[in-house]
């Protein structure tokens, strides 16, 4: 092992600390072994997902880390390969089972790479927990819930005022369709003023059918959900948000890149209400891209003035229009075929409720920059 | 109780708000000319010679206030009460400014509506007499106290009561306290009437 590694400018052991450094930091399990199965490494990921201590493994039959069938066959697969060189794994990767020391096995994914080290063969496995992605999977869609109950709530915000408005309006009828009927049966009680009085109770009821539907249609927006602000920090923000962002655009080719300063890492602000930004600004990126032909996404930040970070959103989409451009976050007002145009107002009134300001540029290639600012948290506990 | 039968036009994009208010208006014995938008109200300007102008100030096209204008453009010098939502206050205010009776706030009840059309009435028959109303109105605010007087004053520019409570340094519940003594010593039960003393005496 060392041998096979000892090469280029570093020397053995510093290339060893580098492999060990890259190894413990690499989220899914890794393991390295010779083309005979034997363990020749095994990563910190591996020892959690294993139970095994990487010194209890290394030089050991890598079948002992599968379930059976494999368990017994895996030598001969090895052996398959090594006499006819077809693939059947590597580059390709299954989703199989792994077995763990109590026994146990679980789902994974796994994907087998194959490198020639100093004329030695190896395979490296990566090896990701299923059952986890699937726990993220239940995240992923709690999240989603409530980013849509933030959209709402923000919705609602801007909503209010016309919806109160609007139930003003059945409740004037209401109001004045009964005190016309009262004076009707307050005076003297003919057939005709009695159909007319009649009249108006039924009028009456629909106006308080109508009130009753607006009451809904508010019910419907406001759903149960405090935020509030806390020291969050923008990768996660940013991963989180992207990845929701993107959920059914794969056909669409979408190059995501992401390049976030680590030395405004930490932001003072509401995480949730900032992911339904990250959310909206990153969804409308992507569909003024949809009838491009290069569609790429950058996401990035750095350090602005006075205790600010601020987040750019880039894509290469077509632009913005002048005759929109100085209207685009006022509420009601889209470029979209579909849609309410109160997104890019929500993320006004959230940002500005963060302090920050919201603003957008052309690109340089000729699509569109939103840029926001965030306050940033001082850290004093900076392990991150 | 043969008095002539008193006209209002009614002016509310709404169907039902024409319908049921027009109702209860014939049903308290008056005449009920409705119009479901600012234009169609200026397009009959030319026969606006009688009765109150009971106008919506929230509508798509024209808003109250410009339709208030444009009859005063037009020499139309009928009496306007003003319908609002709730929250449009300080358009409200601006329109008792721009010469309105009153404004009324949605839903409102048949005695505040009549009470409204009652002082329409009354400007329509005494048009002249208003030195009475300027004297009255001056009499009653000097039972004011200087803070007081400031809290009305801020009310008149149609401020909301945090504005006026950051204006004056004072807190938004010190300015409720002033304004409930204001509405006490004038001996009125609605802002608007409380505004129209303090616009009355300002024309002195």
């Amino acid at each position: 092992m060392k041998d096979a590694l000892d090469r280029g400018a570093m020397g053995v052991s510093a290339r060893e600390d580098h492999l060990r450094s890259i190894l413990a930091t690499v989220p899914d399990a890794m393991v390295l072994i010779d083309d005979h199965g034997a363990i020749l490494s095994f990563s910190a990921a591996a020892e959690k997902m294993f139970g095994f201590a990487e010194d209890e493994v290394l030089g050991e039959n890598v079948s002992m880390l599968m379930p059976s069938p494999d368990r017994e066959r895996h030598d001969g697969y090895l052996k398959d390969y090594r006499d006819t060189g077809v693939r059947k794994i590597i580059g390709i990767g299954r989703v199989t089972t792994a077995r763990h020391r109590d026994g146990n096995t679980f789902p994974i994914e796994l994907s087998v790479g194959e490198a020639w080290v100093e004329g030695r063969r190896v395979f490296t496995g990566f090896i990701h927990d299923l059952t986890e992605r699937r726990e993220a999977d239940i995240r992923l869609r709690h999240l989603q819930a409530e980013l849509a109950h933030v959209g709402r709530l923000s919705e609602m915000g801007t909503l209010a005022s016309s919806l109160a408005h609007e139930l003003n309006q059945p409740l004037t009828a209401i109001t004045s369709y009964c005190q016309g009927a009262a004076d009707l049966l307050d005076g003297e009680q003919d057939a005709q003023r009695l159909e007319m009085a009649r009249q108006a109770m039924r009028e009456t009821m629909e106006q308080a059918i109508r009130a009753g539907q607006i009451v809904k249609r508010m019910r419907e927006f406001l759903r149960s959900g405090e935020t509030e602000r806390s020291v969050e920090q923008l990768s996660r923000l940013v991963t989180e948000a992207n990845a929701l962002a993107l959920v059914g655009t794969r056909e669409h080719g979408i190059d995501v890149q992401v390049n976030l300063d680590p030395s405004c890492n930490h932001v003072f602000v509401d995480r949730i209400q900032i992911q339904q930004v990250l959310f909206n600004l990153i969804r409308n990126a992507i569909e003024a891209m949809l009838d491009c032909p290069i569609r790429s996404l950058l996401i990035s930040s750095k350090s602005a003035q006075d205790g600010f970070a601020m987040v750019s959103i880039e894509d290469s989409g077509s632009g913005i229009s002048d005759n929109v451009a100085d209207q685009l976050f006022q509420p009601f007002v889209t470029t979209k075929g579909t849609g309410m145009g109160i997104g890019l107002s929500i993320c006004r009134t959230i940002i500005e409720a963060h302090g920050g300001r919201i603003w957008f540029e052309p690109g340089s290639e000729g699509g569109t920059i939103f840029r926001f600012t965030l306050p940033k948290a001082e850290v004093v506990d900076d392990r991150a | 109780m043969i008095e002539p039968e008193r006209l209002v036009h009614l002016v509310d994009d709404d169907a039902a708000i024409r319908r049921s208010v027009g109702f209860m208006l014939k049903t308290s014995g008056h005449r009920v000319e409705s119009y479901e938008s600012g234009t169609e109200l200026l397009k009959a300007s030319n026969r606006l010679d009688d009765g109150c102008i009971l106008l919506d100030i929230r509508m798509p096209g024209l808003d109250g206030l410009e339709v208030q204008q444009a009859l005063q453009d037009k020499g139309v010098s009928l009496p306007v009460i003003i319908m609002t939502g709730h929250g449009d206050v300080s358009l409200a205010v601006m329109a008792m400014k721009a010469g309105a009776v009153d404004f009324i706030e949605k839903p409102f009840e048949k005695e505040t509506l009549l009470g409204s059309l009652e002082e329409g009435y009354r400007r329509l028959t005494h048009k002249e007499v208003t030195s009475d109303r300027i004297r009255d109105a001056t009499v009653r605010l000097q039972a004011l106290t200087a803070r007081e007087r400031e809290v009305l004053d801020g009310l008149a520019q149609g401020l909301p009561n945090k504005t006026i409570a950051y204006d004056l340094g004072i807190s938004p519940r010190t300015v409720e306290i002033h304004r409930a003594n204001v509405m006490n010593k004038l001996a009125v039960r609605s802002l608007s009437e409380a505004l129209r003393i303090a616009f009355a005496a300002s024309e002195q």
